[in-house]
């Protein structure tokens, strides 16, 4: 009895500890959505009272706007397009992107596990190697060869290295390791080849992990910096919004929080869709 | 298993093409940038690029803080998402709502973190708020050294849910019979834990530190946001150096630094696998 009794406290504490941690992880976007809705001159005025190095003077903590307002939003939609146009070029960069990699990531990664070939283990193992080496290592490569085919200071110079990012071929292809051969050898005994087994077979089962990737990699592009930063260094037309915002905070015009908030919707939409299969992804994935 | 299949090369050409174009061949023809001197003759130097970068006062700098900025980062995401990830294990079936909410930030845009970052650790801000609230003095989060602070908290934020999941799918895969049986043996809360749970998550643990190391020599990420492509010294990583080093079109430095980092990334690493298969033999 006692001994239930303290069980059931310690639960207490850890519900405790995780609703602090909760908290502290949603009150930054919470806070950036309230102050999207605050008129651009409050908002304005309200961030002017940062960097006051005076002792006694503090920032106050608004928590609710004097009137709540859309004007943020009118003008990063409508009348003012410079954020807007940002935007557009993250999005761009993140279609291109997951399309490329959708076309041959999980090919690579099928050939590689449902295969038997000379020189598969030594593929993988160079993929994994590569999936190590951190991108400052990467990336000059990826520049001696855009430089070679003049594709630097070009959004290809973005793209293209990234559809063979290698961690997500290792993510997919643990996962269809996995896979029971009997799936497969049914399959053949109707008559199947390898390609109808792929296409009919391997990725409907795959949807978790494959779904578990996109999202990752969604991440992954909707933050984008150091890519367009390094090979696109004299375009400064082609910077996706996540390359700009701090210039954007530099001289802040009271948009910035809508701007932010809109950055922030699809991720959020990213999120609600792809949740399920983040979480079973990761549970089914041989990840050793 | 398919054997002898010609189809093979359908699946296995378009992704292999692109990783020897894009890394492989560069990676070992880079080589020959890094021991020539990039002049209009372009000789053979050995080793002298090499020998240069190792002297280089930025170079060592950047190497530096990255090394430093990733040693904090990494292992205080592992252990705060064994933590996290412990802690609703143990809350299990209710904790879903402070999972998801632990998970959401890694779909997030950091960079759209920033303004409210830039709020949060003003010197009039609510941190310092509080700060001098317990009657302590006031940091200038924003400056200096103490720049590492936000860059790291941001860092966290944006990356712990991810390793969370991790350790949260090896621990509820661990079968509850074992701790039940422990029991019977008699066997308390922390023999279990040494004789049980760290043993079957050995492997995961090993996962997220690579990948959260992985992650953290991106740092610059966030050091952009906060410090600007000028960052203060103290925050000033390897990728600051080859940015600049870069927009200078000095290849024969860009790859000399590549392939430094690339030795040290590789000793750690290695050094990691051989820790964690000696810890498999002495816990099994």
């Amino acid at each position: 009895m006692k001994r239930h009794h303290l069980l059931r406290r310690r639960h207490v504490l850890s519900r405790l500890l995780l609703s602090l941690i909760a908290i502290v992880m949603l009150v930054p976007l919470v806070v950036t959505f309230l102050y999207s809705f605050f008129s651009p001159e409050e908002i304005k005025a309200y961030l002017q009272t940062r960097g006051n190095y005076d002792q006694k003077a503090m920032m106050d903590i608004v928590l609710s706007p004097k009137v709540a307002s859309l004007d943020q939003y009118y003008r990063v939609l409508i009348s003012d397009n410079s954020i807007l146009r940002m935007f557009a070029n993250s999005a761009m960069y993140t279609v291109a992107i997951l399309l490329g990699q959708a076309a041959v990531i999980p090919a690579l990664a099928y050939a590689l596990s449902r295969f038997r070939f000379r020189g598969r283990d030594a593929i993988f193992f160079t993929i994994i190697m590569l999936m190590l080496l951190p991108f400052q290592v990467t990336m000059v490569p990826n520049v001696l060869t855009l430089r070679a085919i003049g594709l630097l200071n070009t959004v290809w110079a973005v793209i293209m290295p990234m559809w063979f990012t290698p961690f997500y071929v290792f993510l997919i292809r643990q996962y269809m390791v996995g896979l029971p051969d009997e799936l497969l050898e049914a399959a053949q005994m109707d008559g199947a080849g390898t390609v109808r087994s792929y296409f009919h077979i391997v990725l409907p089962v795959c949807k978790p992990v494959v779904g578990a990737a996109v999202a990752l990699s969604f991440a992954d592009l909707w933050n984008l910096v150091e890519q367009p930063m390094t090979y696109l260094s004299a375009r400064q037309d082609l910077q996706p919004l996540s390359v700009m915002f701090n210039q954007l905070v530099a001289q802040p015009s009271g948009i910035e929080f809508a701007g932010a908030a809109l950055y922030i919707m699809p991720a959020l939409l990213v999120y609600l869709f792809f949740q399920e299969d983040i979480l079973s992804g990761v549970q089914l994935t041989e990840l050793k | 298993m398919f054997t002898k299949k010609k189809s093979v090369l359908l699946f296995l050409l378009p992704g292999c093409m692109g990783l020897m174009v894009f890394y492989v061949v560069p990676f070992f023809g880079g080589v020959w940038y890094s021991v020539t001197d990039g002049t209009y003759k372009n000789s053979f130097v050995g080793l002298q690029n090499y020998l240069a970068i190792w002297k280089n006062q930025m170079f060592l700098l950047g190497l530096k803080n990255t090394l430093v900025l990733s040693l904090i980062c990494a292992p205080t995401v592992w252990l705060l998402s064994f933590v996290a990830a412990s802690l609703l294990a143990r809350i299990k079936p209710a904790g879903a709502l402070f999972r998801n909410s632990i998970l959401l930030p890694y779909l997030m845009p950091s960079s759209a973190m920033l303004l409210i970052w830039l709020v949060i650790f003003d010197y009039g801000g609510p941190i310092n708020r509080a700060i001098a609230g317990m009657g302590l003095e006031r940091v200038l989060w924003l400056e200096g050294g103490a720049l590492r602070v936000p860059i790291i908290l941001l860092f966290i934020w944006k990356n712990l849910g991810f390793a969370v999941i991790i350790f949260l799918s090896a621990l509820q895969a661990i079968p509850e019979p074992l701790y039940e049986f422990a029991r019977l043996e008699g066997a308390g809360f922390w023999k279990q834990t040494f004789s049980i749970t760290l043993p079957m998550v050995v492997p995961s643990a090993f996962l997220v530190i690579i990948l959260e190391w992985i992650n953290a020599f991106k740092i610059f990420k966030e050091v952009y946001f906060i410090g600007g492509a000028y960052p203060d010294e103290s925050v000033y990583t390897l990728q600051n150096y080859m940015n600049n080093m870069f927009s200078k079109l000095n290849y024969q430095n860009v790859t000399t630094a590549a392939y430094s980092f690339a030795l040290i990334v590789f000793a750690l690493f290695g050094a990691l696998f051989l820790t964690q298969r000696r810890l498999m033999k002495t816990l099994t």
